[in-house]
């Protein structure tokens, strides 16, 4: 054990001790035996559930401060209690993917000798949102605060807020048009911005001087030291009556538990191996105003990952394979990757017990140095990261379903979460005054399905577990756009025997505004950032926006004429099309365009999940209260899950099961003839490969990963039967 | 310890199991027994007698079928050594035109086929669709899960592998 409050030690010495110890014995901070647990369990146990319950109650109670409907609606917040080190002992619930990051911020400062300078001491109070130092993108703004008990620092407390606006070259947090760090907005980079328990008005002053809406950034940074405050006092509190010693130890003890726990977890729910999948992500910014032709115009993301579960239960993930860093803002930092990991781990395995940073300490990633997981340029934008960070998870969440339905917990098997497209915006707001934001209903996508049962519909996001759309009447409120409809997409879950949870699709009309700027990320053009499972679909997540300039709806209104709420099931002409006149815009990718202004109409839409299992065989009873309430259309029920549909009395759809089986049964029959054995699909894809016959963003996509990844080359021309030299030209895009 | 019948995991395992039971199996901590029962399940539910020894997917199984260990469809056809991908000796369908692509995705927008292909991969005798790729066109056929059986039965299960007739 290190950690004596009588060691004179430096933090940063105590910081390398503590990595050596791990390193030489395989536990946290050396501690073999949890002696204080085998002491008294009980003890050990209700002091956990204390501390967390310090964070809860703390991240609560800012939530009340802060001004941002994306903290006080969508609860875009946690709080964690660090050990001096930086390592999570405890956290409240929210947006846990922060938990590590801030981990790695801490420890950042302590490397970087803040203890000299700029001084650690009772009242400071730092932060940070740069990715390379820990954060996952600028928007994600940390807050910590040293926990002192009689002159010893005895832990940190932290809280992250997700800002709605970041002052980059586009509105919002997630600054789409960032192709490099210095457009991304207000850099706060492990700065002391307060002491004495208050913020420098210095760093106010700076604040609300680069921020299009300053009132959510100032007020969440206040909610955040507020909830700070809160937890030093309470541990403080806590160690009064436990003594110093205990305090020093049992925090450490929490985190070995942890990590043991997670080991144990793994070797109950999984099976041993190597498990593969991969997704991809499609950019398409050809043709968009404001990108600099600094990359390829479109690219085409790889994301292969290999996770290896060992004996001793141990997770690794390895990217290998993927793609370059590039001058985009979907870069991710080690940090925003390994907060990846930890959120999803949260979720799957660390259901009960203790949940902090051994959850982490059990699992290994591989990120490999220039791609975009690991970029070898601290220059690289991460404004909008989780659009590959997301995707990846995904699969992440997809490799550990499969083991866990090897292990026979169907229950736990889980197609993963999707992206979750933002829409950002800024210019003038309805009140005449200058304003930007990010829109956070996208907090509440479709999910993925289950091995027995079908995905949430509009209720799960990956990055914050209490998914919540929020109220449209705040949304309302903060932006110059007011709801036509908000309306489930049809079929916008993969199609499966269980199908994914539909997304939902919101039409606004521009109000009271001559500029406002709208601003999209995190969606992937020309092909699917998710996939299905076990014979099941992915889910249909290359939507394009559709939005009316100078619509004619306010004459329709005042002539009582009927409105389109949503755009409709026809994907060659949207319902906004047959209702409204004006100047009709499809868009694909990024919504990067000029100004909207009142009478614009606009929409947006998010991503349902995976399917599971043969889509034949869905029940059919199901099915029909899928059409009924509005899930899936008639169309899908037929040709897709072979389902026919009559009407009863009441004109509601009831399944036809005897003509369903003959439908499905020559389903059967069709899916045999249009099948060919693999080996012969192979013999003329071989032939296709040699020609290179692929468009310049495939050429591309395998030439970069076979460059960077030796191994992914090898793999490859393994496959094809390839001579050992073959590799793709990559050309420059025009 | 928690345990459930069997009668209850083979419900779990059909989807019939009523969601706050369902939910309470979730919440609550994890069978110790669950493997070996689910096991029972599935050899009960197939119509051939090779013992089971790890499910790895709605219809796909590891068994040991005589001296070997195969992969096996639900419906008695061999895909073969379980130590290679058996999607390898599958039939394949797949989806690279805008029309294949619409029989799936009829009202929304659709992958771009030059950027993105569905394989549907098939047993060739039931047709069920074991398993669905959404790739770039030309991207390698992935070989999802190599379970270290041996490792599981012997460090996890501490119990021998099942052997067959040698």
């Amino acid at each position: 054990m290190l950690n004596r409050p009588s060691s004179p030690q430096l933090l940063r010495q105590r910081l390398i001790e503590s990595e050596r110890l791990m390193e030489e014995t395989g536990c946290y901070d050396g501690i073999t035996e949890l002696s204080l647990r085998a002491e008294d369990p009980l003890k050990f146990e209700t002091l956990h559930t204390k501390l967390r319950a310090y964070c809860v109650s703390a991240r609560e109670m800012a939530r009340r401060i802060s001004a941002s409907p994306g903290v006080r609606e969508v609860g875009e917040m946690v709080v964690a209690i660090y050990t001096p080190e930086g390592d999570a002992i405890a956290l409240s619930n929210g947006i846990m993917v922060h938990v590590h990051t801030m981990s790695r911020f801490i420890k950042w400062m302590i490397r970087n000798g803040y203890e000299d300078n700029p001084g650690i001491r009772d009242g400071d109070i730092f932060a940070n949102n740069d990715a390379f130092i820990g954060t996952v993108q600028v928007p994600d703004v940390m807050d910590v605060m040293p926990i002192y008990h009689e002159g010893m620092l005895v832990g940190w407390a932290g809280a992250v807020c997700h800002e709605l606006e970041a002052g980059g070259i586009t509105p919002g947090g997630d600054v789409a048009l960032a192709q490099e760090r210095f457009t991304e907005g207000l850099f706060v980079c492990a700065e002391k911005v307060g002491e004495n328990d208050e913020l420098r008005r210095d760093y106010i002053i700076r604040c609300e001087r680069n921020l299009r809406m300053p009132i959510y950034w100032v007020l969440d940074e206040k909610a955040k030291v507020a909830s700070c405050i809160d937890i030093r006092e309470s541990v403080k509190d806590l160690i009064e009556e436990i003594g110093l010693d205990y305090w020093m130890k049992v925090s450490k003890e929490f985190i070995e538990e942890g990590r043991r726990a997670q080991l144990a977890r793994t070797r109950q729910l999984t099976v041993p191996g190597k498990y593969r999948g991969h997704t991809f992500y499609g950019h398409v910014t050809e043709g968009k105003p404001g990108f600099q032709p600094l990359g390829d115009p479109n690219w085409l993301y790889n994301i292969p990952i290999e996770m290896e579960i060992s004996v001793d239960g141990k997770i690794t993930m390895d990217f290998e394979g993927t793609q370059p860093w590039g001058f985009h803002s979907m870069n991710c930092t080690p940090a925003g990757m390994d907060g990846g990991m930890f959120v999803t781990l949260t979720q799957h395995m660390n259901f009960e017990g203790l949940v902090n940073d051994g959850a982490w300490m059990a699992t290994e990633l591989k990120l490999p140095e220039g791609t975009w997981t690991n970029p070898d340029s601290e220059m690289a934008a991460t404004a909008t990261s989780w659009a590959l960070l997301l995707p990846a998870y995904g699969v992440f969440q997809r490799l550990l379903s499969r083991g866990f339905l090897a292990r026979g917990f169907v229950e736990e098997v889980f197609v993963g979460q999707v992206n979750s497209p933002m829409i950002e915006m800024g210019g003038k707001s309805q009140y005449g005054t200058q304003f930007g934001m990010a829109h956070f209903e996208c907090a509440a996508a479709g999910s993925g399905a289950l091995a027995i049962k079908d995905g949430l519909d509009t209720a799960y996001v990956g990055w914050n577990p209490e998914s919540d759309m929020g109220n449209i009447e705040i949304w309302e409120q903060n932006m110059p756009m007011i709801y036509l409809g908000r309306a489930i997409v049809p079929n916008s879950g993969g199609a499966g025997k269980y199908r994914g949870g539909c997304s939902f699709i919101s039409t606004w009309l521009v109000n009271k505004t001559d500029h406002l700027r709208l601003v999209t990320s995190e969606h992937s053009s020309r092909v699917f950032d998710n996939g299905g499972m076990c014979g099941g679909y992915p889910a249909p997540t290359c939507q394009k926006h559709r939005a009316v300039r100078n619509s004619n709806i306010r004459e329709l209104a005042a002539a009582g004429k009927p409105l389109a709420h949503t755009t409709g099931i026809d994907p060659d002409r949207s319902d906004l099309e047959k209702a409204f006149e004006g100047t009709h815009e499809i868009v694909e990718g990024p919504y990067i365009t000029a100004p909207h202004k009142e009478g614009d109409i606009f929409t947006h839409s998010y991503n349902g999940g995976g399917g599971f299992g043969d889509v034949l065989e869905r029940d059919p009873v199901k099915t029909a209260w899928d059409v009924e309430n509005g899930f899936l259309t008639r169309e899908a029920a037929e040709k897709v899950f072979g389902v026919v549909l009559t009407e009863d009395e009441d004109g509601m759809p009831v399944p036809d099961l005897e003509a369903t089986n003959v439908r499905r049964e020559t389903m059967r029959v069709e899916r045999l003839r249009n099948a060919v054995p693999v080996s012969e699909w192979m013999k003329q894809q071989r032939k296709r490969i040699e020609r290179a016959d692929f468009v310049p963003e495939v050429r591309k996509m395998y030439a970069s990963a076979m460059k960077l990844s030796p191994r992914f080359a090898r793999e490859f021309r393994t496959f094809w039967n390839l001579d050992d030299e073959f590799t793709f030209e990559a050309e420059k895009q025009a | 310890m928690t345990s459930y019948t069997k009668e209850v995991i083979s419900d779990l395992i059909a989807g019939q199991l009523p969601w706050p039971q369902t939910r309470r199996i979730m919440s609550t901590y994890k069978d110790e027994d669950r493997f070996f029962k689910v096991i029972e399940v599935l050899q009960e539910r197939v119509p051939w007698d090779d013992p089971i020894l790890l499910p790895i997917s709605d219809h796909l199984f590891i068994c040991q079928s005589g001296s070997e260990r195969v992969t096996k469809c639900e419906c008695g056809h061999s895909f073969g050594d379980y130590r290679r991908n058996w999607k390898l000796q599958a039939l394949i369908n797949v989806r690279c035109t805008e029309a294949s692509l619409r029989e799936i995705y009829p009202n929304n927008d659709i992958p771009d086929p030059d950027w993105m292909e569905i394989r549907e991969f098939i047993c060739p005798d039931c047709s069920t669709i074991h398993e669905v790729e959404a790739a770039a066109p030309g991207y390698p056929i992935v070989h999802d899960f190599e379970p270290d059986l041996e490792g599981f039965y012997r460090e996890w299960l501490k119990k021998p592998l099942p052997e067959g007739p040698s």
